[in-house]
């Protein structure tokens, strides 16, 4: 196989649609082709980028009422709806009878599945960091010189009310992320715990918004996932996840200080 | 209101009993994804799909049970999109010139140099930097891309946007390419 039928081949192997034949020529290609292994690596690259990680954009509740009134055979739709725009009260009183009573139900699934979903991204952001080599890209020197090293890197600005103390010194700072956008990551120590605190925009994501807490003058999602601790709030337009393994309690103490005052 | 739509609405009705009304519904986020990415606007977005069910509706005689739904639905919104808002897009041209030859982005031996700082800037690169990216190709690149992220085939796509299956190739490899290369310079 020559390299350009081999790069002619690349999505469609990804894909799935290859003969088993073609499919092993091209592999045997890709063991001794570093340049076609090159581009089949980055094609896949792209694709796990797309798929995973460019925001899907789902249709507004208001719209899919509309369309569902407006069409025939979906719930609550009758087909004259489109013509007699009057009886638009009749599915409309449907949905909000069945919102009454479903309502309350989705929603705090919803929001239970949205707190596991931002907990364990910071419990995973945490773990990297613990797992890392070289988690700092700068080694603190006072929350002076961190906060200022974070210009021009973030599309925001990172506000941190609190520079660090005796209890819990700051360590440094580093750009990270968080689900699909970057992230201020803050590393404080209690005694040899790690602490890693997550800034990043607040905006667009799941929040949850049951079993809050309050922390500071603001209210905080706190919780234990797979032996850590973590506190999570929102501040204006940022959002704050404090995440470590150290004691409930003193986890408490830090995000009293970082949280928005009464 | 048509006779089209009197049709196609007995239509829809005697398929399955409101089934396939409900099946081509159950396509509402995929098909306001679409849209979005093609109008770039949430507004324009929700119209577009709205038209888009409409003209489903009164064009429903022409749609082939047992063929992809979702292809058809999707074919309705672009051909949709293409009359009534191309002329307000804005006028990129980045992997949307059939004239550039396929191998012409992306595979010169020179460029294969670019080794593993292309890779590690890919598995770095986030979700607000890949949409910018995708907004800036033109609509057939942004098109190609999204209905392969669909899962739909080349044939399918081919009927989606009417072109040959083999310009589909061609077009959304150059698309890829034109993306990889944008994503290159972005994710620093």
């Amino acid at each position: 196989m020559t390299c350009e039928e081999a790069r002619d081949r690349l999505l469609d192997a990804q894909r799935g649609r290859l003969a088993p034949e073609t499919h092993a020529a091209l592999q045997a290609h890709l063991q001794t082709c570093a340049a076609c292994a090159h581009e089949a690596a980055a094609e896949a690259l792209l694709s796990e980028a797309l798929e995973s990680r460019l925001p899907q954009h789902r249709a507004p509740v208001s719209l899919k009422r509309r369309l569902a009134a407006e069409w025939p055979g979906a719930p609550a739709a009758t087909p004259g709806l489109w013509r007699r725009r009057a009886r638009y009260l009749v599915p409309v009183a449907a949905a909000a009878a069945v919102l009454l009573i479903v309502g309350p139900l989705a929603y705090q699934r919803a929001s239970e599945r949205a707190a596991t979903r931002m907990v364990a991204e910071a419990v995973n952001d945490h773990l990297r960091i613990l797992s890392s080599q070289h988690p700092l890209d700068i080694e603190s020197g006072g929350i002076h010189q961190v906060k200022p090293w974070f210009e021009g890197r973030l599309d925001f600005a990172p506000v941190v009310r609190f520079d660090g103390d005796q209890d819990f010194p700051l360590r440094g700072g580093a750009v990270g992320y968080y689900l699909d956008r970057k992230a201020a990551v803050f590393v404080f120590n209690r005694r040899l715990h790690t602490i890693s605190l997550f800034v990043f925009r607040a905006d667009g994501l799941p929040w949850p918004t049951r079993g809050l807490v309050r922390v500071g003058g603001g209210q905080a999602h706190v919780t234990t996932s797979r032996g850590f601790n973590s506190v999570l709030w929102r501040d204006g337009e940022l959002g704050y996840a404090l995440v470590s393994d150290v004691d409930p309690a003193e986890l408490a103490r830090l995000a009293e200080r970082l949280a928005p005052k009464s | 209101m048509s006779e089209a739509y009197d049709h196609g609405m007995a239509r829809w009705g005697r398929a399955d009993a409101g089934g396939l009304g409900r099946e081509a519904l159950a396509y509402a986020d995929t098909l306001y994804n679409l849209a979005r990415y093609l109008t770039r606007s949430p507004t324009d977005a929700e119209d577009l799909v709205q038209e888009t069910y409409a003209r489903a509706l009164t064009s429903a005689h022409q749609y082939t049970p047992g063929t992809n739904l979702k292809a058809w639905l999707f074919r309705i919104l672009r051909n949709t999109f293409l009359s009534q808002y191309r002329h307000e897009r804005h006028n990129p041209t980045v992997g949307g010139l059939d004239t550039v030859a396929p191998t012409a982005q992306g595979v010169e031996p020179v460029q294969w140099l670019r080794g593993d700082l292309e890779l590690d800037r890919l598995r770095k690169v986030v979700g607000e930097e890949i949409e910018r990216a995708l907004m800036t190709l033109s609509e057939e690149a942004r098109t190609v891309i999204l209905l392969d992220l669909e899962g739909l085939t080349e044939v399918e796509v081919a009927l989606v946007v009417g072109c040959p299956i083999g310009t589909v190739k061609s077009r959304l490899s150059r698309a890829r390419a034109a993306l990889r290369a944008l994503l290159k310079d972005y994710a620093r």
